[in-house]
């Protein structure tokens, strides 16, 4: 667990697996003595927030505490799309890079190339429709329900939706992005003829279970703080309306 | 990932609680029901079915008859008891004590998942049926919906709805990506697939 009080460089030292979160935050190195909460003020970024996200991706068994807004779903839905951002423009470009240095210096048949590249071609597009379908449908969705929240007088239309539609539908098919790749790794390791450059091959494994990881732990993101968030304010809303 | 369904039957309210919550912050894991006593548990199973069954001692008394029946709950249970833990009863997978540490009671659960998967039926994905596996091996080699409900002899919306069904079930739509599902899951072999003409 980390804390607002204790000093962000010590933070990122005993737990480097805060590090993929930085770019997403606008975090940038040279934290000198500051605190999280210091960072956290300088980069212009609720705290609370910083340390519910860090948090929950150091323990998988951490709750989120109840009942508090201590930030807005505005923030969570802005983290969000810098998050898919940072998938789109760093996280595949560089490992499609790398995957294709390790084709091209290999004696992979043309075939065996074309299988792999086609492969990430269909994966990117599958990875844009699931992140425009959340940005278009999901994001906007979330923003409109707690503007109507803080509503006195919430728009009778969307109070019809929401007896419909709640986030817990969008969390029941939420693709899990990450098997795609693990299938990919898996090839590598065991039915591609052998990469003459190893170290390349090592660190593509490497680095596609990396973004496994990362890939888990967004979703996972998403389906503990994101969505109790969400319900919380669907009941409040629902219950509301059927008062009035 | 496949989301695995635990239904919680166990009376001691913050006990079932304490779980509930644990289990909602596993990776993959779901609580679909949870009970405070024997007879609704027993009529939920009547027409539901559950992946995983965490029971308390007193209630996996009261359904022993439930248990008698249905000889098949007994793998995927797990008791919750306040005995000493090492006496599982000999034919329960695994139990629990209050009283354990979170690692060790999180070890036991997943512990329910990982041999239920490493379980010797093949190394395909189990939900794939033997028709749905054909069809994905004809996909990997690059045919046609047309073609491949020519040789099933199926209408090709059969073949389509086939299509829907296993993409659902894997998430994996493209056929780039059902090919390395095919191959990593030996379904098809590279050899075969590399070596295929081109249209």
């Amino acid at each position: 667990m980390i804390s607002k009080e204790m000093s962000m460089g010590k933070a990122v030292l005993d737990h480097p697996r805060l590090l993929p979160l930085f770019p997403r935050f606008g975090i940038r190195t040279g934290f000198g003595e500051m605190s999280v909460m210091e960072v956290c003020h300088s980069s212009g970024i609720n705290p609370d927030f910083f340390l519910e996200i860090a948090n929950a991706y150091l323990d998988e068994a951490f709750v989120p505490a109840e009942g508090l807004s201590r930030f807005t779903l505005g923030t969570v839905v802005e983290y969000l799309t810098a998050t898919h951002t940072w998938y789109m423009e760093v996280a595949l470009p560089g490992m499609e890079q790398k995957l294709l240095d390790l084709l091209n210096g290999s004696e992979l048949s043309k075939k065996e190339v074309a299988l792999v590249t086609g492969f990430f071609d269909d994966y990117r597009k599958e990875f844009t429709e699931h992140i425009t379908r959340e940005e278009q449908v999901v994001l906007p969705y979330i923003l409109e329900l707690e503007k109507q929240s803080q509503m006195e007088r919430p728009d009778p239309d969307f109070h019809r939706r929401l007896k419909e539609y709640s986030i817990r539908e969008f969390a029941k098919e939420h693709d899990r992005l990450e098997i795609s790749l693990e299938n990919l790794s898996m090839l590598i390791i065991k039915y591609l003829p052998p990469f003459d450059d190893q170290e390349s091959c090592i660190r593509v494994i490497r680095d596609l279970k990396e973004l496994v990881r990362d890939l888990e732990e967004h979703a996972d993101m998403e389906d503990r703080v994101l969505v109790p968030r969400v319900t919380e304010l669907e009941q409040q809303l629902l219950q509301e309306g059927g008062a009035a | 990932m496949n989301r695995s369904g635990f239904i919680l039957a166990v009376e001691p309210y913050l006990i079932r609680k304490g779980l509930a919550s644990l289990l909602n912050r596993v990776p993959g894991v779901r609580v679909l029901k949870e009970f405070d006593n024997a007879d609704r548990l027993i009529e939920y199973l009547e027409t539901n079915s559950a992946d995983y069954l965490i029971i308390s001692q007193l209630i996996f008394d009261q359904a022993s008859g439930l248990f008698i029946s249905r000889p098949d709950l007994l793998e995927k249970t797990i008791l919750v008891t306040e005995r000493d833990v090492t006496q599982t009863p000999g034919e329960l997978r695994s139990s629990i004590h209050p009283g354990e540490k979170k690692e060790m009671i999180l070890e036991k659960i997943t512990g329910m998942f990982d041999t239920a998967r490493a379980e010797p039926v093949t190394n395909l994905t189990p939900s794939l049926s033997n028709r749905e596996v054909t069809i994905v091996r004809m996909i990997s080699l690059g045919l046609t919906n047309k073609q491949i409900a020519d040789r099933l002899f199926l209408s090709t919306h059969t073949v389509i709805t086939h299509r829907k069904n296993i993409s659902s079930k894997l998430g994996i739509k493209s056929v780039s990506g059902l090919t390395i599902y095919a191959i990593v899951n030996n379904i098809i072999t590279i050899g075969e697939v590399t070596s295929k003409p081109d249209e």
